[in-house]
């Protein structure tokens, strides 16, 4: 009889499966191949988190803790799983660390790759000290201070482009990344509270703060502090040759081209597949949709399954994923996991 | 650019010379026509505060561009040059030179306030037609309203004497506006009034009219006045 489910992946996924596992009355071994839990809110770094505005070094924080408190959860830090034999109801898993885990299923919360601004060339990042992503912004507002790294100055004026590397055919992310939107907004109204003098601009296709992000940034960072939203398409940026930056598109609305100064230009960047979702494909023997992402298997009667049996997954390994979503999605697939064990033990008896 | 379809091209981005040298090379002739760019270089980040100074503006910072205003506006229905949305966004951006091309057009609002009941965001669109209108004329890149020429020459003779002389104000803003003095509703509202008023009223008017008296004591008032009017105009508008 089983009474273990592997989870693979410690972000906000992860975690909360875990502790849904536990809970149950069940032992979960967490396998995360960095050396921290907490997923890209800790090791990128995030200031606040969207939408219940604190930090994420204390709400995620919270999840770890009570993960690494959790007798009934074994953690393997800088691990990853080689090999899985077996199946549903027995599996074995071989980790990178040379020891192996017994478990009746399987969740993968192995969540996703920011997108590497580097693909976007024409859009200054990697050529610009000036150019930093949102990932970059999110530490500096971490750290109370906004500041151009070439000089150390307080911008006058800031701009976010939005969808860097999302929507974007050209370089094959056929996707929306789902929160840029809304952390775009939400890093204007950021920039504004620690440099009041500063005026953010924000370059976008279309916007879509969805659902309840709707007043709480959308509407409140116009309203209450002036960020400017700009229907624009951007072609490139470049230096102005006097320590600025020319960001040069057309404004679709005016109709006209432009190319405006700014002291420092933001990428929204998207959501990628995990960097490793190859790797993961094979291993545990899961598709990949189109896109990279884990495949979902049919939705309406088997939530968070993947194509094989006995594995499930949650969080952004399907796809762009909010926070608050995938730690839903990740109490989800670990009810789904402790149900597989569940039956077995019923089976058995 | 050296362009042969000059008829696309807006007049005033077309520079045409008689003679011109381009980097040594004589181009003068069929060559030298060229065409200045379109791109936007810049925005004039304090135009938005500008506009929300004048009454009607205050709100222009809350549009979302979802084009109910422009949807539902009376006027683009008759002319889809007409545009609340388009000029609301300019505005926000600062695009002065934008907004400057369509001087002779955003006047034309007939404040059915049909964009004010429908903006989802309270822009309160019709109020920034206002205020943008006021800011042009203000600027002088429209003429004057003969609404505020009338105001002016009413101000004025009270900053004068403390008071107005009707005939006074009318004969003026006549002048002011080129109309002519004799219109034909006023010789019959005149010819009413001779008839029918007392005669010693009738002369006071007349005499008023031609000595414009002052209130009494009314001294340096009219200065005052007239410089706390300016003051207040400054602090509103810069």
């Amino acid at each position: 009889m089983q009474d273990t489910v592997l989870v693979v992946g410690g972000g906000p996924a992860g975690l909360s499966a875990a502790a849904n596992v536990t809970s149950a009355g069940y032992k979960a071994v967490m396998v995360e191949k960095e050396d921290v839990l907490g997923g890209a809110p800790i090791l990128s770094g995030y200031a606040k988190l969207v939408p219940s505005g604190e930090w994420a070094s204390e709400a995620i924080g919270r999840m770890v803790k009570r993960v690494e408190d959790d007798s009934s959860v074994a953690v393997h830090k800088s691990a990853k799983v080689e090999k899985l034999d077996g199946e549903a109801g027995n599996f074995t898993a071989t980790l990178t660390n040379g020891e192996t885990v017994q478990a009746g299923s399987v969740v993968l919360a192995t969540g996703f790759t920011h997108f590497d601004s580097i693909n976007k060339p024409e859009w200054g990042f990697g050529t610009y000290e000036d150019v930093l992503t949102t990932t970059q912004v999110e530490q500096m507002v971490a750290s109370g201070n906004i500041a151009c790294p070439s000089d150390g100055r307080v911008p006058e004026r800031v701009c976010i482009l939005l969808c860097v590397g999302s929507r974007d055919r050209q370089i094959g992310r056929e996707w929306c990344s789902k929160i840029c939107c809304t952390v775009s907004a939400n890093m204007a109204m950021e920039i504004k509270e620690l440099s009041p003098e500063t005026d953010v601009f924000i370059y976008y296709m279309d916007i879509r703060t969805f659902g309840l992000y709707e007043d709480k940034y959308y509407w409140k960072s116009q309203e209450e502090f002036k960020t400017k939203f700009v229907k624009a398409r951007i072609a490139e940026v470049t230096s102005s040759g006097d320590g600025r930056l020319l960001v040069k598109g057309e404004d679709t609305l005016v109709k006209r081209p432009i190319v405006i100064p700014f002291d420092m230009v933001v990428h929204a960047i998207g959501m990628d597949p995990n960097a490793d979702n190859p790797e993961i494909s094979q291993v545990f023997g899961v598709g990949l949709e189109k896109h990279g992402f884990l495949e979902k298997a049919e939705q309406y009667t088997n939530t968070c399954g993947t194509t094989r049996k006995g594995i499930y997954a949650c969080g952004a390994a399907y796809g762009p994923e909010t926070i608050d979503d995938s730690i839903a999605q990740g109490a989800a697939a670990g009810g789904r996991a402790v149900a597989d064990l569940h039956a077995l033990v019923q089976k058995a008896g | 650019m050296a362009i042969h379809e000059k008829a696309l091209i807006e007049d005033e981005r077309l520079q045409q010379h008689d003679e011109l040298v381009v980097d040594g090379v004589d181009v003068s002739g069929h060559w030298n026509t060229m065409i200045a760019p379109r791109t936007v270089r810049d925005y004039d980040d304090d135009f938005e505060t500008k506009i929300q100074s004048y009454t009607g503006g205050e709100y222009v910072h809350r549009c979302w561009q979802c084009g109910s205003c422009t949807n539902s506006c009376t006027m683009y229905a008759q002319n889809v040059q007409f545009n609340p949305r388009y000029w609301i966004y300019l505005t926000r951006l600062g695009m002065k030179e934008e907004l400057v091309k369509d001087k002779d057009i955003i006047w034309q609002c007939v404040s059915c306030n049909k964009c004010t009941n429908i903006c989802p965001k309270d822009v309160k669109p019709e109020g920034v037609m206002k205020a943008l209108a006021h800011w042009m004329e203000e600027e002088g890149i429209t003429e004057k309203a003969p609404s505020t020429i009338f105001d002016e020459e009413f101000a004025d003779q009270i900053y004068k004497t403390g008071r107005i002389e009707d005939g006074k104000v009318m004969q003026n803003f006549f002048k002011k506006t080129g109309q002519p003095l004799l219109q034909e509703w006023l010789k019959v509202f005149v010819f009413r009034m001779m008839k029918h008023l007392p005669v010693k009223h009738l002369m006071t008017m007349g005499f008023n009219t031609v000595h414009t008296p002052r209130t009494k004591s009314w001294g340096k008032t009219g200065d005052v006045l007239k410089n706390y009017v300016r003051e207040q105009k400054e602090a509103a508008h810069g």
